[in-house]
């Protein structure tokens, strides 16, 4: 016999069925929250719980050579903004005093206004305030106001190298330079950071849930770029263009014998750490790399190769020379008149005279025209071995490819080709004539320009491997030897007074007219400048161009004395010893 | 064929019992209800949970130790950092050229080379 109070219809029977029915819906609601809802209440919880922050890499820092040893060309520093919740601060006197005794040159015009707009929850009132002011401010301790961390770039040397640095923009991307070029090299990978974290957001290890991946600093690069040929060059350049009246200039230095550039010099010039105040964007173009130009008679130098290494001239040689030469319809003149007569091809590159280089690209061909064989040639030397007209591919942002029109185009004809023997109808930069000049001069190796010589790996300097010509036989070693011989002539004779004894120095003036509106313009000319410089081998090239609006430049009296002036400085510099 | 002895290991427990055969086992007077166990069963458990909570609780303060560390090293990273610049900036090309003692300093000879 069951019990009694669980006999049927009793009260203690129905209390235990609601309770058992009260219980169920307990289970049936538990079993929905838990089991069918589990995922939706764990995100909640997480959201709550979690904290993911992005842990920001270190952006690479950048070095140059002085000497054998890199230094600290570009570095970052942490700063801070300042931001003030006016509805929360009880003091704004103080506070408004307290940021002028602290932060006073960095404090925004109308902070004060900011500092007492009470209806306002968040305004910056300082920016860039270093951490020991950041520190003042905070022993303060005044009520609603916050810092926030900002990473900036530092430029200790302020303009020196800027277009080959170039800048890092508000939005933490490169810009123009190596930081441009280098940009993701430079930048890393951001970390992650996903955590369980108090109510002070201090990170806990408990769960299973939490994320740490550290961050990936970037590469800190160090450039070939000397710092002290730099600064020379520089002050070589300013100089140059105080006593020309320029006012533009580039100027590049490199090592003939591994393509590495030692030297980029551009005025006018900016500071990349405000590079914000520029107000002409095209300070900040690296005209030895951006800025394409005819690059004149130092183009010559390309053509009597040409005609050394094909064995059709020599630089004894001789041709009649009437000061002009007719090339179809077009006549063709000296620039420098009354050499005349049977001359060598050492006097036309001496004196720089458009015939003798127009009858150079005539012996490549028949000896009378520039056949198309004769076209052919020059194309392959000027563009295939010299690479004049092709990127060459060093590391910096905005190189520009220039134009050499093959004889296979319309335009490619013999008035074009015998306009680019002696320098115009084609455009080309700095930096492509450098290199190719640099595999003219050092026996025949085209070794790729560059701005990279390794990078800094835990506080040790890791040299990039030796670099390997990308082309060799250029020219012969014969051809090469001849054209440093005739380039020292050509300097001796006029300009070799300037030069320090016991050296090998050799070079090239130019001077190119300017093309505007689709014509030569007869008041505007650059003024160039290009040699090398060493004892017994080249040790460095030096191209030098100077420019300024309707100024009439010249490349041996504007342009040289600036090239004198570095390469003197080079020899001592790099401790060259002098012959014999 | 050759003979090989073997031996068997008889345990020392097994031993003593042989040797001792009036040996008796003590039983225990209190008996535990299952009341008892239960209560038992449950404090083992709390005793457990409270161990574990002082262990995860223990980590926790790890946990303050090591953010409290870890502030300490980016303070110094940061001090390293600025004095770092602050050394680059005094000894950049520009600031040592504009110093008192490079103003007082005399333009370099010409460099010469002694020929053996």
């Amino acid at each position: 016999m069951k019990p009694s109070v669980l006999r049927q219809g009793s009260r203690s029977r129905i209390l235990a069925a609601v309770i058992l029915g009260i219980a169920a819906i307990f289970v049936i609601r538990l079993f929905y929250l838990q089991i069918i809802q589990h995922g939706y209440y764990v995100d909640l919880a997480s959201a709550e719980q979690m904290t993911r922050e992005r842990i920001p890499a270190k952006r690479g820092e950048i070095y140059a050579m002085s000497g054998d040893s890199p230094v600290k060309m570009v570095l970052n520093e942490t700063v801070y903004t300042v931001f003030v919740d006016p509805s929360v601060i009880t003091e704004p006197k103080k506070v408004i005093d307290v940021m002028k005794q602290v932060a006073g040159g960095n404090v925004r015009d109308d902070f004060e206004d900011s500092v007492n707009a009470k209806e306002l929850r968040y305004r910056v009132i300082a920016n860039k305030v270093t951490r020991l002011q950041a520190d003042k401010i905070k022993d303060a301790g005044l009520k609603g106001i916050g810092f926030q961390a900002v990473s900036q770039r530092v430029y200790p040397e302020e303009s020196l190298a800027s277009q080959v640095l170039g800048f890092v923009d508000t939005e933490g991307e490169g810009k123009y330079g190596l930081e441009g070029f280098e940009n993701d090299a430079l930048k890393g990978i951001d970390g992650r950071l996903e955590t369980v974290t108090d109510v002070s957001d201090i990170p806990l290890t408990i769960g299973d849930r939490n994320v740490r991946e550290a961050a990936q600093d970037g590469k800190n690069i160090v450039m070939s770029l000397d710092r002290n040929v730099q600064s020379h060059t520089e002050q070589a350049l300013a100089d140059g263009l105080k006593r020309t009246g320029a006012t533009a200039g580039s100027v590049l230095v490199m090592n003939p014998n591994n393509g590495q550039v030692l030297a980029m010099a551009n005025l006018p010039t900016y500071n990349p750490g405000k590079y914000f105040e520029v107000q002409d964007a095209a300070a900040f173009n690296n005209g030895t790399i951006s800025a394409p130009y005819e690059p004149g008679s130092d183009v010559k130098t390309f053509t009597m190769a040409t005609g050394i290494d094909k064995n059709v001239v020599r630089p004894s040689d001789t041709y009649y020379n009437t000061d002009s030469i007719k090339i179809d319809d077009r006549t063709i003149g000296n620039a420098t008149k009354g050499h005349t007569g049977n001359i060598t091809f050492q006097t036309a590159l001496t004196f720089s005279l458009n015939t003798g280089f127009v009858t150079v690209a005539q012996r490549l061909g028949d000896g009378q025209n520039i056949t198309k064989g004769a076209r052919d040639i020059m194309y392959e030397y000027f563009h295939d071995r010299f690479r004049l007209g092709q990127l060459t591919g060093v590391e910096l942002s905005n190189e520009a490819k220039g134009i050499l029109i093959s004889p296979d185009e319309e335009d490619g004809n013999a008035v074009r080709y015998s306009n680019m023997s002696f320098g115009q109808g084609l455009d080309a930069t700095m930096i492509q004539v450098g290199g190719g000049f640099s595999a003219m001069i050092n026996g025949g190796n085209y070794y790729k320009p560059t701005i990279l010589a390794g990078e800094m790996i835990d506080g040790a300097f890791k040299k990039n491997a030796d670099v390997q010509p990308v082309q060799s036989g250029v020219v012969t070693a014969s051809t090469s030897s001849q054209m440093r011989d005739m380039m020292q002539t050509a300097r001796a004779v006029s300009f070799g007074r300037t030069d320090k004894k016991g050296y090998n120095i050799g070079g090239k003036t130019g001077t190119s007219q300017v093309i505007k509106n689709g014509q030569y313009s007869d008041t505007e000319t650059i003024g160039t400048y290009l040699g090398y410089g060493g004892a017994e081998t080249p040790e460095y090239v030096i191209m030098v161009s100077v420019s300024g609006d309707n100024k009439q430049l010249q490349g041996a009296r504007d342009a040289l004395p600036i090239f004198t002036d570095i390469s003197n400085w080079m020899l001592d510099y790099l401790k060259i010893q002098p012959k014999g | 064929m050759s003979n090989q002895s073997t031996s068997y290991y008889v345990n020392r427990r097994q031993q003593n019992w042989s040797r001792n055969q009036n040996t008796t086992r003590y039983v225990s007077a209190i008996k535990l209800g299952p009341v008892a166990h239960t209560v038992l069963v449950a404090l083992m458990i709390i005793v457990l949970g409270l161990i574990y909570v002082t262990q995860a609780t223990r980590t926790t303060g790890y946990d303050y130790e090591m953010q409290k560390i870890d502030s300490q090293i980016a303070d110094y990273d940061q001090q390293k950092s600025e004095l770092e610049i602050e050394n680059t900036r005094l000894t950049a090309l520009e600031t040592v050229k504009n110093s008192s003692v490079a103003k007082e300093m005399t333009a370099s000879a010409d460099t010469q080379y002694v020929q053996q």
